[in-house]
């Protein structure tokens, strides 16, 4: 059995500073890991991704991370990036990373996604370039979720780690006339095909908590704002051991 | 006849949004911006005191004279929990 500590959006600012200090000091008694489910800055300045890669630095279990939309608005996730990794978290972009734990190994696949829409009421790659750079920019992302999670395939757990969301289920509360620039069905459709236990993801302050994909997996959205919590605890393979 | 100058309301809404996602005090898009009866109000989460403060003040900037009701409240007080959700 594994569990796994989330959160997503905890927008760290240089005001931010000890805001999850006494929570993440206490993860070694809940948590196996912690995974963190991008914009974890709040105006995507390196100075601020430090802030928050002070205060990662100092947790005692690993924690696994992939950038948002806020992280990207300064043209700095490159520096971010670089600030986590110094502080020993692993920083996934279409990438895949494995922790081997008594419980069974977990095989994380995390990548930031893109927006464009569901089903029905989703962007179409055609008329002008932007349009179809947006599109294919979108289409891109999941198919580096889907490339991520194939390369866990043997991993006993598996787990989809993302900013936007792949489901409406997790939209409901926001507007739905900006559902399409919360997520994208692609990636739930790069979930189902490659197959996860979980997925996870941040961005919608105003959405709700479950959902499910159209393949089954479940949808977790652990943006702080829904969870009203430093973090969300799940438990991997307890009903397997149960049983 | 030609319309008067002045801006309708339902723009004044946008550039509140803009502002509050562009203004390095707050930096929020996800903030809920209504406006009633020349009252403006602001709903939605921000993590700290701070930027709470700041979403009156790049208000107002954005709509002087206007009366601004902040109802954002702050996920800042975070807590712990030892609540755990069994997936599989």
């Amino acid at each position: 059995m594994i569990r796994i500590a989330a959160a997503g959006d905890v927008h760290y600012g240089l005001d931010s500073a000890g805001l999850m200090a006494p929570h993440l000091e206490r993860l070694p008694e809940c948590a196996d890991m912690l995974l963190l489910a991008g914009d974890l800055t709040q105006h995507g300045g390196a100075d601020e991704g430090a802030v928050l890669a002070d205060e990662l630095a100092r947790v005692e279990v690993p924690v696994i991370a992939v950038l948002g939309n806020h992280d990207h608005n300064s043209d700095q996730e490159v520096r971010i990036r670089a600030l986590l990794e110094d502080a020993g978290v692993v920083v996934l972009e279409g990438e895949s990373h494995t922790i081997e734990h008594a419980g069974g190994t977990v095989g994380v696949a995390g990548v930031k996604g893109f927006c464009g829409g569901f089903v029905g009421a989703s962007a179409t790659d055609f008329g002008e370039p932007e349009m179809k750079s947006f599109v294919r920019y979108a289409r891109d992302a999941a198919g580096a979720l889907e490339g991520a999670l194939g390369e866990v395939s043997s991993a006993d757990h598996r787990v989809a780690l993302m900013h936007y969301s792949p489901v409406k289920d997790t939209l409901l509360g926001e507007p739905p006339e900006i559902f399409a620039f919360l997520g994208s069905y692609l990636l739930a459709e790069a979930v189902d095909r490659a197959g996860a236990d979980i997925a996870l993801h941040g961005h919608a302050h105003r959405g709700r908590d479950q959902g499910v994909t159209p393949g089954g997996v479940p949808v977790r959205n652990v943006a702080q704002p829904v969870i009203r919590l430093a973090y969300k605890i799940f438990e991997l393979g307890r009903k397997a051991d149960a049983a | 006849m030609a319309r008067p100058p002045g801006e309708a309301p339902h723009y004044l809404i946008q550039r509140i949004r803009e502002a509050l996602a562009h203004d390095p005090r707050v930096g929020e898009l996800e903030l809920g911006v209504t406006l009633r009866a020349g009252q403006v109000f602001l709903t939605g989460t921000v993590h700290t005191d701070e930027r709470r403060r700041a979403v009156s003040q790049v208000a107002g900037e954005v709509a002087p004279g206007l009366e601004i009701h902040n109802q954002v409240t702050v996920v800042a007080a975070l807590s712990g929990t030892d609540d755990v959700e069994t997936v599989s």
